[in-house]
């Protein structure tokens, strides 16, 4: 058979070129996570050696070069004829419209021409201000704002690479509750008036109201609990360390523990690790109450919305404060979907806005960050037709009664689909920093997922 | 170039060409090996700790030997490796069957083979969404047989998708390289023509003699180097089993995602060393595949 040869061969090339590809393929993704990698690194680096003294402009109170907000006109004189670059997560179009179609002109009006710089991730804002300090770059930094909050947020205070002690005199700070935690803390860091919130988030879990009535569902642990074994296959969560399954099993430990309260300045990681283990004795014997006898789980809540919406489980989760009206108008949600909170209160956050301190233009910064504060921006932007359902970050009740129409207005529009503010307001609880949620993440991997036994 | 003259090419001929493919596969080997080979020297490097994040500049194996004493691991090698015979051994009979079927029953049909190639440019992602809507407990099927009455609900529906058995995965897998191993087979069958067939016949040997000894021969080494070509495939990729797999235990890739990801930066150089296990045993594969398709051509050649 003289003929084979070739047909080896080419059986072989085949084989090789493909083999070749694939690894071409995979190759490239290693490069791309490489290239993450480095991203990173800056970052880390940077974060862990604040000693540099150019960074250390700022520490308490505003610094030389930032503007007083207590005296606005000056404030306002400042800003004109400048340009203000924001620093911003570029990737909803929503969001990106309504600063461009809202801020803008309105920043516009004062005189302040406003430059969006998207952003594929914040990191990347956070890694170039420490860059620019430690390349000695301590003033006429090419970013004057940055949308901010969570671990990037505390980054650049170990770096203390943020303008402080500003926020809280901005003229419109007399709307926000400095009192409450979730505004005061980021990421279980004090804000000390280092950014200025933006607006809100916050947990809530969904029901159907063809399916179930709203007496009958659990108002705290305790009682979902209870409601998961007389309901056996239908609950589910999203796997930490999805968002959404983290924060609901945070919540869980909360109630556990006794309340939110001991965890704002527990660091220690043995306490944590206690603590969980009480909730992961709780999971086991919930297990075979869950859907698939709790022997896997959705990846995330798109996966729990799925099942929700496909009736295989009864209770789904949402952190949009503005409701699941448009979740149900893309057909995501069940018409008769009803997003509702625990009475023990579930986490909320706030997202804010930063100054660096080697900004070029402090005063349009604080602008545009008492601009995002005025009652009827709130309002349009907690408006899912105009803005993107983001939650308030001011209180109605410290509105003067002309300037609560608005949100009132908004909300009422929002109707069953969302959770009254107020309500929202009063049973929003903290996040946590300190070791809580690594360790939340890890061991339930661990005892969870992998069933790992729990020593005695 | 006509059968006579191919046939007419001797060894010596073919070993040139062998030096021409080679030259003439030059500008790709090469991109290859530079962004491919930097890319696994560099996953070499962190899997062994070197690089960010890590204390010591001191290459150490201890990524390795974690993985090695961490039962996840382990389970997930196994999970894995079954998730790609099982498709594959199931892909390969499926796909050379229908090959065969297809050549003997519409021979002068191309529309027939062009249907039977469809699902080939369909990407992988979107065959796993198609599975979990048609398989998943939710899914179309499951939905029908309510309706009619077969079912009490979706729970009453076997877990076919995010189960124990990745029985999702492996259909998944099964439906795209099926074809892709079929129309490899078909290939075969069409150049190989119907002489040698015809011949046997002749000299009257049976359709199952025919088939063993003289198609099968022919078509096996296309067949085994498609087969191989879809297990490396399998055995590396992350898309499918993500959107189809269960929480525990996970598939290599999706699990050197995972560590990837960990919050715990240590967690890094694992990730790196599931990276590099995944190359090493699909090098291997590919090495042992290319190596039974040279003998399956010569069987003569010890």
């Amino acid at each position: 058979m003289r003929r084979r040869p070739a047909t080896a061969t080419r059986a072989l090339a085949t084989a090789t070129i493909a083999t070749l590809l694939l690894a071409a393929c995979t190759g490239v993704d290693a490069v791309s996570e490489a290239e993450a990698d480095a991203g990173t690194d800056a970052g880390t680096d940077a974060g862990g050696e604040p000693e540099t003294d150019q960074v250390r402009a700022s520490d308490d109170g505003p610094a030389v070069g930032l503007p007083d907000p207590t005296d606005w006109p000056a404030v306002l004189a400042a800003a004109e004829g400048t340009t203000l670059d924001l620093h911003m997560w570029g990737g909803s179009t929503e969001i990106n419209q309504f600063v461009d179609e809202v801020y803008a002109p309105a920043l516009t009006e004062l005189g302040i021409t406003l430059n969006r710089v998207p952003l594929a991730d914040t990191a990347d804002a956070v890694n170039a201000v420490l860059g620019q300090l430690e390349s000695g770059r301590t003033e006429g930094g090419s970013i004057d704002l940055i949308w901010i909050n969570g671990e990037n947020f505390v980054t650049m205070r170990q770096a203390q690479a943020l303008h402080t002690g500003w926020a809280e005199h901005l003229p419109n700070a007399r709307l926000i509750d400095f009192d409450d935690p979730s505004v005061a803390f980021d990421a279980g860091q004090p804000v000390d008036g280092a950014e200025s919130p933006w607006g809100s988030a916050q947990f809530q879990f969904v029901y159907d109201a063809e399916r179930n009535e709203p007496d009958e569902l659990p108002r705290s642990y305790a009682e979902l609990a209870d409601w998961v074994v007389a309901n056996p296959g239908r609950f589910t969560y999203p796997a930490p360390p999805s968002f959404h399954g983290t924060r609901f099993l945070k919540q869980w430990l909360y109630e556990l523990s006794g309340g939110h309260e001991r965890w704002l300045d527990e660091d220690s990681p043995e306490a944590a690790e206690q603590a969980t283990r009480e909730l992961w004795e709780l999971l086991e014997e919930l297990r075979p109450y869950l859907w698939r006898g709790g022997e896997t789980y959705p990846t995330d809540i798109a996966d729990l919305d799925r099942l929700f919406a496909n009736d295989e489980v009864d209770l789904s989760f949402t952190q949009l404060p503005a409701g699941i009206g448009a979740s149900i108008d893309a057909g995501v949600l069940p018409a008769t979907a009803r997003p509702y909170v625990f009475d023990t209160g579930t986490i909320g956050d706030h997202h804010y806005l930063g100054i660096p301190v080697n900004a070029a233009e402090p005063a349009a910064a604080m602008v545009l960050a008492n601009l995002v504060l005025e009652p009827d921006l709130q309002a349009a932007k907690l408006d899912p037709a105009r803005g993107w359902g983001d939650g308030l970050a001011i209180v109605p009740d410290r509105l003067e009664p002309e300037e609560v129409g608005a949100i009132t207005e908004v909300a009422q529009r929002l109707g069953a689909t969302a959770v009254d503010q107020a309500e929202l307001k009063q049973a929003r609880l903290p996040d946590v920093a300190g070791p809580l949620t690594r360790i939340l993440e890890r061991d339930w991997d661990r005892f969870v997922r992998q069933r790992q036994p729990l020593d005695p | 170039m006509s059968p006579t003259a191919r046939f007419a090419r001797t060894r010596r001929f073919a070993r040139r060409d062998d030096v021409r493919i080679v030259a003439g596969l030059a500008p790709l080997l090469l991109s290859v090996t530079a962004l491919f080979g930097t890319a696994v020297g560099l996953a070499v490097l962190r899997s062994l700790g070197v690089g960010p994040f890590t204390a010591s500049d001191d290459p150490t194996l201890a990524a390795y030997r974690r993985l090695l004493a961490d039962p996840e691991f382990l389970s997930s090698v196994g999970l894995t490796t079954h998730v790609a015979a099982t498709s594959t051994v199931l892909a390969a009979v499926l796909g050379t069957a229908s090959a065969l079927v297809l050549h003997r029953a519409v021979r002068a049909r191309r529309s027939v083979t062009a249907l039977f190639g469809l699902n080939l440019p369909i990407p992988h992602i979107i065959g796993a969404v198609a599975i979990l809507a048609l398989l998943g407990q939710s899914g179309l099927i499951s939905r029908v047989a309510t309706r009619a009455g077969l079912l009490e609900g979706p729970a009453a529906f076997p877990a076919l998708v995010f189960d124990r058995w990745a029985v999702g995965i492996i259909v998944q897998y099964v439906w795209k390289e099926l074809v892709f191993i079929g129309i490899v087979a078909l290939a075969m069958l069409r150049s190989a023509g119907d002489d040698l067939d015809e011949a046997a016949r002749t000299l009257g040997a049976s359709g199952w003699q025919r088939l063993r000894h003289v198609t099968l021969p022919l078509i096996l080494p296309g067949v085994l180097a498609a087969a191989v070509i879809a297990f490396a495939f399998s055995f590396g990729t992350f898309e499918v089993p993500l959107l189809l797999g269960g929480s525990y235990p996970a598939v290599l890739p999706v699990l050197a995602h995972r560590r990837f990801t960990d919050v715990d930066l240590a967690a890094r150089p694992e990730a790196m060393a599931i990276g590099v296990v995944i190359t090493v045993l699909v090098v291997l594969i590919v090495a042992v595949g290319a190596a039974l398709a040279r003998r399956a051509v010569r069987p003569d050649a010890t």
